[in-house]
């Protein structure tokens, strides 16, 4: 079955491109960027077609090369999560119609002020609903690691929350 | 990590995490780069494959020149052989006409 699969880059453009762009936008936090990124990393995968060998390793690879590129831009730009907010903020990073609920901006707002490594692992768990030992293959990263920057992740996320919503005293 | 529970906290990051729609652009944007990529890719080709052919008719041509060069000095050289064969046969049966005035003088006298 999987050898009579096809890559084709309109086909996965469809079918991946908003975990690309949700990636990129929620690792740089900056919506001009993370389009910039998800553009790129699809002409790399264009590039590297004839190596895609299933559905499976395309969104694998798309996974992978997102976080990769979106890490490169933001060694590129030596911008750190917090000042990256101030630009969300003061104006047009994200649409009005992306909200959720405020307190979910507000959560994905303190999630773009967390060390990058931790910000990535939380990013693949709760986004892309990924277990440890994928992210870590996703990441290229041993599995302890990977456990240790989700549960120090989690817990420096809860902290911030705890101090900034209400919301979260009772649950933190 | 993975066996345990969502509690409160993390359900609610979970729905802060939900993807987003990428921008309606996206796909076309893609398109379009992808086609002014592929375009470059062609032209290049094309231009390494005159620049390979000029090598080749240049590499050609310079060989064809050496090869010339060669057979005109083989012919040279051959054509000097022969001149000195020539005259050293000549000068041979000069000597010998020498030789035959010589004793007959020498019998005349």
């Amino acid at each position: 079955m999987a050898n009579d699969w096809q890559p084709d880059l309109e086909r996965l453009l469809d079918e991946h491109q908003s975990m690309v762009f949700s990636l990129a936008l929620r690792m740089t936090g900056d919506r001009g960027l993370a389009e910039e990124i998800a553009q790129d990393v699809f002409l790399e995968l264009d590039e590297h077609l004839g190596k895609i060998r299933s559905p499976e390793h395309a969104r694998f690879w798309l996974r992978q090369v997102t976080m990769n590129r979106s890490t490169d831009a933001l060694r590129r730009r030596k911008v750190r999560g917090t000042d990256l907010w101030v630009e969300l903020e003061d104006g047009h990073a994200i649409h009005a119609e992306d909200r959720v609920s405020p307190v979910g901006t507000r959560l994905e707002h303190l999630l773009t002020t967390l060390p990058e490594a931790q910000r990535a692992a939380l990013i693949l768990r709760y986004q892309e609903d990924m277990l440890p030992d994928e992210i870590a293959a996703a990441l290229d990263a041993p599995v302890a690691t990977v456990k240790s920057q989700l549960q120090r992740g989690l817990k420096l996320l809860r902290a911030k929350a705890a101090s900034n919503l209400r919301e979260f005293i009772r649950g933190a | 990590m993975e066996h345990e529970e969502l509690d409160d906290f993390e359900r609610e990051l979970k729905v802060a995490l939900e993807r987003r729609p990428a921008p309606p652009s996206l796909k076309q944007r893609v398109m379009v780069r992808r086609g002014q990529r592929r375009r470059p890719r062609t032209t290049v080709i094309w231009m390494r494959l005159a620049a390979t052919l000029l090598i080749v008719a240049l590499l050609g041509g310079g060989l064809r020149w050496g090869l010339q060069q060669r057979e005109e000095q083989r012919q040279g050289e051959e054509a000097r052989r022969q001149v000195m064969t020539a005259l050293r046969i000549t000068g041979r049966a000069l000597n010998q006409v020498n030789s035959k005035l010589a004793a007959h003088n020498h019998g005349g006298e």
